[in-house]
């Protein structure tokens, strides 16, 4: 009996060894194919990461494979994620970058501002000039102009493009526009309208306005200082400019804020975090507020959430300053960058001249992605044709954001101007408290611009 | 001689791997986060300037410093205390008197400890949401329906108690099983003969139970302090994001803003350096104070 169990570990041993043998022996076989057959095909990957957002992730499933059938022999590997920051970061902190990055700038992490701030991007200024695969006309002639002339995607200031502009969106006041023609209340063209209307409001229990976070009131403020001041002034002002805040057009913008503050619902900072957004954006659809600032992804953000009978989306550029004054919107659109250590930058800028033709623009536009691409907006149907169509109706596009800096430690400028609007709320801050701090952060931000 | 070479030589080599893993993993990546804090870095490139203590200084200046430093001490005290309160209460209960369903009540009490603090948070928005939330409901039955309801994430000075309450929720239940572990071991014979001697429930908590866990105490006090920075984090994270206004900023948080962010690694690491030394000293200052004599049973 020993002697049989013997034998039969034995050949299990054997047996067992035999097999690691053949196991390694395939593998060596297998991986030695795989390299002939990467030398003879030539193919190439380009490595993509993008941030996922309210357009989903498929969108760029389907973009990737229509430009792997145009390029046979490119591989677009990618990386989509709703953290992002987070997936990719450790790896390029060993100092492996992937080809693309569609990240906008703005976000909470602040990746983009950090590869900004680092000199860390690839110069695509010749992306401009580069045909559109499959099409005859440059990328430069199918952009809408203006969007590569801004401060976020020439950082430097020196007349070169360092992130292109992707996906746009106005930014503005959402509100119920059924709820408005039920009372027979018309959308205010100017701030004294909108004070009046507060009024009426607030006598059948509604509050003016609600925020979803202190994060939104970045367009609103670069809007409403396009309003005050004009584009002069609000260039001024994103550059840190001496004593700007002291003048009478910051004061009269800050102002208005404060007495906005005062007609904001009063459990608007209780969920004005990213946890809660939503039930502040709730308010407007249940009609407890009439207006937030938003940009035009809230709608399929909000689709399935419950809402007012008959509500329907209305949306409005900031009421003017005066009668017959300018009424502003402001353009928010995400960015995409090559890391300046990319392996494939020369193949990532072929992707993304692909990204502004027809093909990939109405895979995009499928799912409500507009791209800053001439006659975009004409294609569009249904809310997205509403909104986009605001500059045609009198509203002027104001873009652009606070200048890149070297990173100055412990000082945020959207903490200062954006951030406090809780505590004016709140009333755990005066407007005087306001203005100091956003003083103290322009001027140590002004030695640190770039220059 | 020959003996004691050989044993010590065995000794070595059966050390040698922790002691490896101990200085890659955690030696070294420490004098990093302290080299680092001496350098102005945004994180991803290979430009690192030195500067000195100069980090220290802009740190030494900086108001949103201080505020972050003021919530975590806050929340350290307040934390530590009360759930320091409940979890030993709630473990002298359940290991000293009979109570119906008292295994029971164990795995309740440590149900909070195994669920996410994501999962905490959201029940805990829900609770404190002020229109719909549980406890305004709650509050409301005793001052009717249409009163102001209480903004417990938005009010400046409610929110960080607010934290607090999700924590210390959080934390009882682990604490409550730690002294429950040692409170088992004490001979019930001292029980006893305290009963016998005519000492009340109370007398005997103070002087029997309290004194026999001590050195178990010492312990969890300084977890009190280390997890209550870390937890902090993210509960605040998970919670408020630091808002209304910079209101729960916590230290860690801070760090984290700053690091990431702001693009500023090596103040971040500056602010690592601070919380390190901080804990440590908190640490070995609380060690200190309750040092007593070691008693046996």
């Amino acid at each position: 009996m020993k002697k049989i169990v013997g034998l039969v570990l034995t050949a299990s041993l054997t047996l067992g060894l035999a097999g690691c043998g053949g196991g390694s022996n395939d593998s060596n076989s297998s991986s030695a194919s795989g390299d002939s057959a990467g030398k003879s095909g030539d193919t190439r990957t380009i490595k993509f990461a993008a941030l996922e957002t309210a357009y989903g992730a498929d969108v760029w499933k389907q973009v990737a494979a229509s430009f792997e059938k145009l390029n046979p022999d490119v591989k677009v590997d990618l990386t989509i994620d709703k953290k992002i920051e987070d997936v990719i970061g450790p790896s390029m902190k060993s100092g492996e970058f992937p080809d693309i990055v569609h990240l906008a700038v703005g976000q909470p992490k602040g990746l983009t501002e950090t590869f900004i701030k680092d000199n860390n991007l690839t110069d695509l200024t010749d992306v401009l000039s580069m045909t559109v695969p499959g099409e005859s006309a440059t990328v430069k002639e199918k952009l809408i102009p203006g969007f590569t002339d801004t401060t976020i995607t020439n950082p430097y200031g020196d007349g070169k493009t360092y992130l292109m502009p992707t996906f746009y969106s106005p930014c503005g006041l959402f509100y119920n526009a059924d709820l408005f023609a039920q009372k027979g209340w018309g959308v205010p063209k100017t701030w004294d309208e909108m004070w009046a209307l507060g009024d009426k409001a607030k006598a059948e229990g509604i509050a003016l306005f609600s925020y979803p976070t202190t994060g939104y009131f970045d367009a609103f403020f670069y809007a409403l200082l396009n309003e005050v001041g004009g584009p002069e002034f609000f260039t001024k002002v994103m550059n840190y400019t001496e004593g700007i805040w002291q003048t009478p057009e910051a004061n009269q913008a800050l102002d208005l804020v404060v007495k906005l503050a005062s007609y904001t619902e009063k459990t608007v900072p209780a969920n004005g975090n990213k946890d809660n957004f939503t039930k502040n954006q709730q308010l407007i659809l249940d009609n407890k507020a009439l207006f937030m600032p938003n940009g035009t992804w809230v709608v399929g953000e909000m689709s399935k959430a419950p809402r007012a009978e008959g509500f329907k989306w209305g949306f409005t550029a900031l009421p003017a300053i005066t009668e017959g004054g300018d009424q502003y919107s402001y353009t928010f659109f995400e960015q995409m960058w090559i890391p300046a250590k990319a392996q494939n930058a020369d193949l990532a800028k072929q992707f993304i001249a692909y990204l502004y033709s027809d093909e990939a623009a109405s895979i995009f536009a499928q799912a409500g992605a507009v791209q800053p691409i001439k006659e975009m907006s004409s294609k569009l149907d249904g809310d997205n044709k509403l909104f986009y169509s605001i500059y045609d109706h009198g509203a002027k596009a104001a873009m652009g954001a606070f200048a890149t800096t070297d990173p100055v430690e412990g000082v945020s400028i959207s903490d200062a101007v954006f951030g406090t609007v809780d505590s004016l709320v709140t009333g755990a801050k005066t407007k005087e408290q306001w203005v100091e701090a956003i003083t103290k952060a322009s001027d140590a931000l002004r030695p640190a611009l770039k220059k | 001689m020959k003996h004691t070479k050989g044993r010590g030589r065995f000794i070595f080599f059966c050390l040698s791997p922790a002691i490896a893993l101990f200085v890659i993993f955690l030696i070294i990546p420490t004098i990093d986060v302290f080299r680092m804090s001496l350098y102005k870095w945004g994180g991803y490139t290979d430009d690192k300037t030195f500067v000195g203590m100069q980090n220290f200084s802009k740190l030494f200046q900086s108001d949103k410093f201080y505020q972050a430093m003021q919530n975590s001490i806050l929340l350290i005290v307040i934390v530590s205390i009360i759930t320091f309160a409940f979890a030993l209460l709630f473990a002298s209960m359940l290991t000293r008197e009979k109570l119906i369903g008292q295994n029971f009540y164990r795995v309740v009490f440590y149900i909070p400890n195994i669920l996410s603090v994501v999962v905490i948070s959201a029940i805990f928005s829900a609770i404190y949401d002020p229109n719909n939330g549980l406890l305004n409901a709650f509050l409301n039955l005793f001052q009717g329906a249409g009163s102001e309801p209480i903004l417990w994430l938005g009010d400046q000075k409610i929110v960080i108690f607010s934290l607090a309450g999700a924590m210390i929720w959080q934390a009882i239940g682990y604490y409550m099983v730690m002294y429950m572990a040692s409170m088992a071991n004490i001979p019930e014979s001292l029980y006893e003969s305290a009963d016998l001697e005519g000492a009340s429930r109370t007398q005997q908590f103070f002087t029997i139970t309290i004194p026999l866990i001590w050195t178990n105490i010492r312990t969890t006090l300084t977890f009190f302090i280390i997890s209550t920075i870390n937890m902090s984090f993210l509960f605040v994270t998970a919670m408020t994001g630091g808002g209304p206004d910079g209101a729960t900023e916590v230290i860690l948080n801070y760090m984290y803003k700053e690091a990431y962010t702001n693009s500023s690694y090596g103040y971040g690491m500056a602010i690592g350096v601070v919380v390190f030394l901080f804990s440590f000293a908190l640490a070995a200052v609380l060690n200190a104070v309750t040092k007593r004599e070691h008693l046996e049973f």
